[in-house]
């Protein structure tokens, strides 16, 4: 897996996301989140970016879960099968349309799945994508011409497993204060000073050694594009074509 | 080959004046070495030389930089990429790719040199750094001296005529520090090739400079033979105090010159009585402790006691144990197999108060710790989670570090004194034990030697255990009673400090060397030997 092309997965999860919004379906996006975890799971290399995936996996269980709850509890009802019911919430006159409890039906709670579903597909297909390409290999392939881009790409795909490796490093610390519950802001503080310092270091690194001085880049090694990696990114790209042509 | 003509820079959000009206130059395959206390503009002097200050971080220069003929004003840092390379303070953030070869090949691709070139200069680079072995191997599994020699490769590598590197021995040990400083010698020597360098172990890198530019703080600078500087100069490395200590008309900068010297107080010093510390009770015992991380085990099978009163170093080369010892003795990692308690609680099973009036940890960045706004809100939060009464934590901070602004932002201190606030903080719920994580890696002589007597103070009147991984021996000569050995994560020699720094040669402080074979660590112990 180390040889393929650092772009192909980034191409692949693209297509894939493309391929999950326009099917609107979460039956596909249920799968594209396993079949990315099967991936990282399997393929990811023993490195710190690989680990961002399962960081995104988190993330996206939380905005689904909070979605859930906003979403059945706020809004507007949709009618169907009873499961339980709230008592509404009276709010002034001027907010008409809008309530907050009342009757939890399947179909709303459902809606509200899918739709969380959906974008949780798409923040782990966008971590995987992170965690299967290592993002120094990337920095090589983009065109020099984008000079600010290029830095701007090392830096922000750096900067999701530093990001992981500074709030585990912090909250140690904090642990060490014997507090066992940080505080959002008392970890924040610390990872923000330190990802953007993290982060000015590395671009004056890649100043000093001459990034984006020549327009022309040689290569050390041709990073070439390989079988294996068209098969990838047509695979992809079937599945798009699918949603897109038989699920209209 | 470097020119700074009336040279000043201040930055624009404060009011201090970094350099001011300085003028020197340095010749071709001179090595030279930046000295002066922390905060006082070293990082800025050597970020001048290839433009990277003010370029990247602002500031207003005045004055003329030169390198090579070409002044830095008007150029980009990454134009004069082949003519100067530079290694940061951490070489592991600069690193733009994962794979030694890569790296080493990364600025070259940058400048468009043609592939056969760039084949035969990674080529030579790798036998020149003995980096031959590890070409293909990710550079976040190397260990800190192969690390920083991969920084070093990657800079040379372009065939820079400039070297210049930020502190690169003080994350490395001992044996690793050796290395890479023989190595800059050797390319000083035979390719010509200039160098600068600034560190705060002078004792590590004094033998092999030429001159010694040292910035006093106020905007001024000296530069001259390190002789001279060194006479007067308060930062010295401990055989410079062994000569002023024992009134030697000449400073000696290398080991045997001052041996010469000295030949006398060697045969007629008496041999000195060492108090022998009388154990108290059981602070720290582990048993048979064993740790692994994902197959590769980190320690295996440590046994050993610590005792209240007793200051104990951990030392050990880079990627031994040491961290995972401390991590584990804290209760941070969960252990493999075998016990560690602290005054008899289960590490495992520190939480809350009842952990900070245990043991305090001071990790190896101290920062982590901090999180207020302004060193009174950090000091008032210890209060506040000790339950102590209100202003102690910052009278003790005041105590060491008497000068402290409490409204300044934890990140605008000096190294000093940041680890001074967290120190205070620390201590400010009497733990029983304190335990420290490479406390002296970034600091001046000034800010070590308070270290040292807060350190004693701690231990000594209020007999607690102190326990310190590092890899600084003047540290350890200083401070320690005694010493623990680790390698390949197993105890390898556990003793009194004297025993143990002086049977190996790598890891004998200066003045020991000096005075072999006579066992004195530290210029009180020559002292106290002439004296009686």
């Amino acid at each position: 897996m180390k040889s393929l092309h650092p772009l192909t997965w980034w191409i692949w999860s693209l297509l894939i996301v493309s391929a999950v919004i326009s099917a609107n379906s979460s039956w596909l996006a249920g799968i594209s989140i396993a079949g990315a975890t099967i991936l990282v799971w399997r393929f990811a290399a023993d490195a710190p970016w690989a680990r961002s995936f399962w960081f995104s996996l988190k993330i996206g269980a939380f905005i689904l879960v909070i979605r859930t709850i906003v979403g059945v509890l706020i809004g507007v009802p949709i009618p169907g099968t009873k499961i339980f019911e709230f008592p509404i919430l009276p709010l002034p006159s001027w907010l008409a349309g809008i309530r907050i409890g009342g009757v939890i039906t399947q179909e709303r709670l459902l809606s509200s799945i899918h739709e969380g579903l959906i974008i949780v597909a798409v923040i782990s297909l966008f971590g995987a994508a992170v965690s299967l390409t290592s993002p120094h290999k990337l920095l090589r392939v983009t065109p020099i011409v984008i000079y600010e881009f290029g830095v701007a790409t090392v830096i922000a795909t750096s900067a999701l497993p530093n990001l992981v490796q500074s709030i585990a490093r912090i909250r140690r610390a904090r642990l060490l204060r014997g507090d066992e519950k940080p505080s959002w802001r008392s970890i924040a503080l610390p990872l923000l000073e330190d990802s953007l310092s993290r982060s000015l270091e590395l671009a004056a690194a890649m100043d000093a050694r001459g990034y984006g001085v020549s327009r022309k880049r040689s290569r050390y090694r041709p990073i070439s594009w390989r079988g294996l990696d068209s098969v990838v990114v047509f695979a992809a790209a079937l599945i798009l074509s699918y949603t897109l042509v038989v699920l209209r | 080959m470097i020119n700074f003509s009336r040279v000043s820079l201040v930055y624009p959000t404060s009011t201090k004046t970094i350099l001011e009206d300085l003028s020197f130059e340095i010749a071709e395959g001179e090595m030279v070495l930046v000295i002066g206390s922390t905060g006082t503009g070293k990082s800025s002097l050597l970020r001048l030389i290839n433009g990277l200050v003010p370029h990247h971080t602002g500031g207003i220069l005045a004055g003329d930089i030169t390198v090579d003929g070409v002044s830095t004003q008007l150029v980009r840092p990454g134009e004069l990429a082949h003519l100067v390379g530079i290694v940061g303070q951490n070489p592991a953030q600069g690193f733009v790719t994962d794979i030694v070869e890569e790296e080493l090949a990364f600025g070259m691709e940058a400048l468009n040199i043609a592939p056969d070139v760039m084949r035969k200069r990674v080529e030579e680079i790798l036998d020149l750094l003995a980096l031959a072995h590890l070409r293909n191997r990710a550079i976040s599994t190397l260990s800190g001296g192969e690390q920083q020699r991969v920084a070093i490769g990657s800079a040379l590598v372009m065939n820079p005529k400039v070297l210049v590197l930020d502190e690169p021995t003080s994350a490395l040990d001992p044996i690793a520090a050796e290395e890479v400083l023989s190595i800059l010698h050797r390319l000083v020597h035979d390719l010509s090739l200039t160098v600068v360098i600034a560190e705060h172990r002078l004792e590590r890198v004094i033998g092999f400079a030429d001159r010694i530019i040292h910035i006093a703080g106020d905007g001024s600078a000296e530069i001259n033979l390190p002789e001279a500087i060194l006479k007067r100069s308060d930062i010295a490395p401990p055989i410079v105090h062994l000569a002023r200590a024992l009134g030697l008309s000449d400073v000696g900068l290398s080991v045997r010159d001052v041996r010469r010297m000295t030949e006398e107080i060697r045969t007629s010093g008496k041999d000195i009585q060492r108090d022998v510390i009388p154990l108290g009770e059981i602070a720290i015992s582990t048993n048979k402790l064993s740790l692994a991380y994902s197959e590769k085990k980190a320690l295996n099978s440590v046994s050993t006691q610590i005792y209240s009163g007793e200051i104990v170093a951990l030392m050990g080369r880079n990627g031994a144990g040491k961290s995972s010892l401390l991590t584990t003795l804290v209760g941070i990692n969960k252990l493999s197999s075998g016990s560690s308690e602290i005054c008899g609680i289960k590490s495992g099973d520190l939480k809350g108060l009842v952990r900070r009036e245990t043991v305090g940890f001071i990790p190896q960045e101290p920062s982590d710790l901090l999180y207020g706004q302004s060193v009174e809100s950090e000091c008032k939060q210890a209060d506040k989670d000790n339950q102590s009464i209100a202003g102690s934590t910052f009278a003790l901070l005041k105590r060491i570090v008497p000068s402290i602004n409490p409204e300044t932002h934890p990140r605008d201190l000096s190294e000093g004194q940041r680890l001074a606030l967290v120190l205070a903080i620390v201590i400010s719920a009497k733990p029983k034990v304190l335990i420290l994580d490479e406390p002296t890696r970034g600091l001046d002589y000034q800010s070590k030697a308070l270290l040292i007597s807060l350190l004693k103070n701690f231990a000594k009147e209020l007999n607690r255990a102190v326990l310190i991984a590092t890899h600084d021996v003047e540290l350890v000569a200083e401070l320690c009673d005694r010493v623990i050995f680790l390698a390949e994560g197993e105890v390898v020699a556990d003793g009194p400090t004297l025993d143990i720094l002086l049977s190996s040669p790598a890891f004998a402080p200066q003045v020991a060397k000096v005075m072999s074979p006579r066992p004195w660590l530290t210029v009180s112990d020559v002292m106290r030997a002439v004296a009686e």
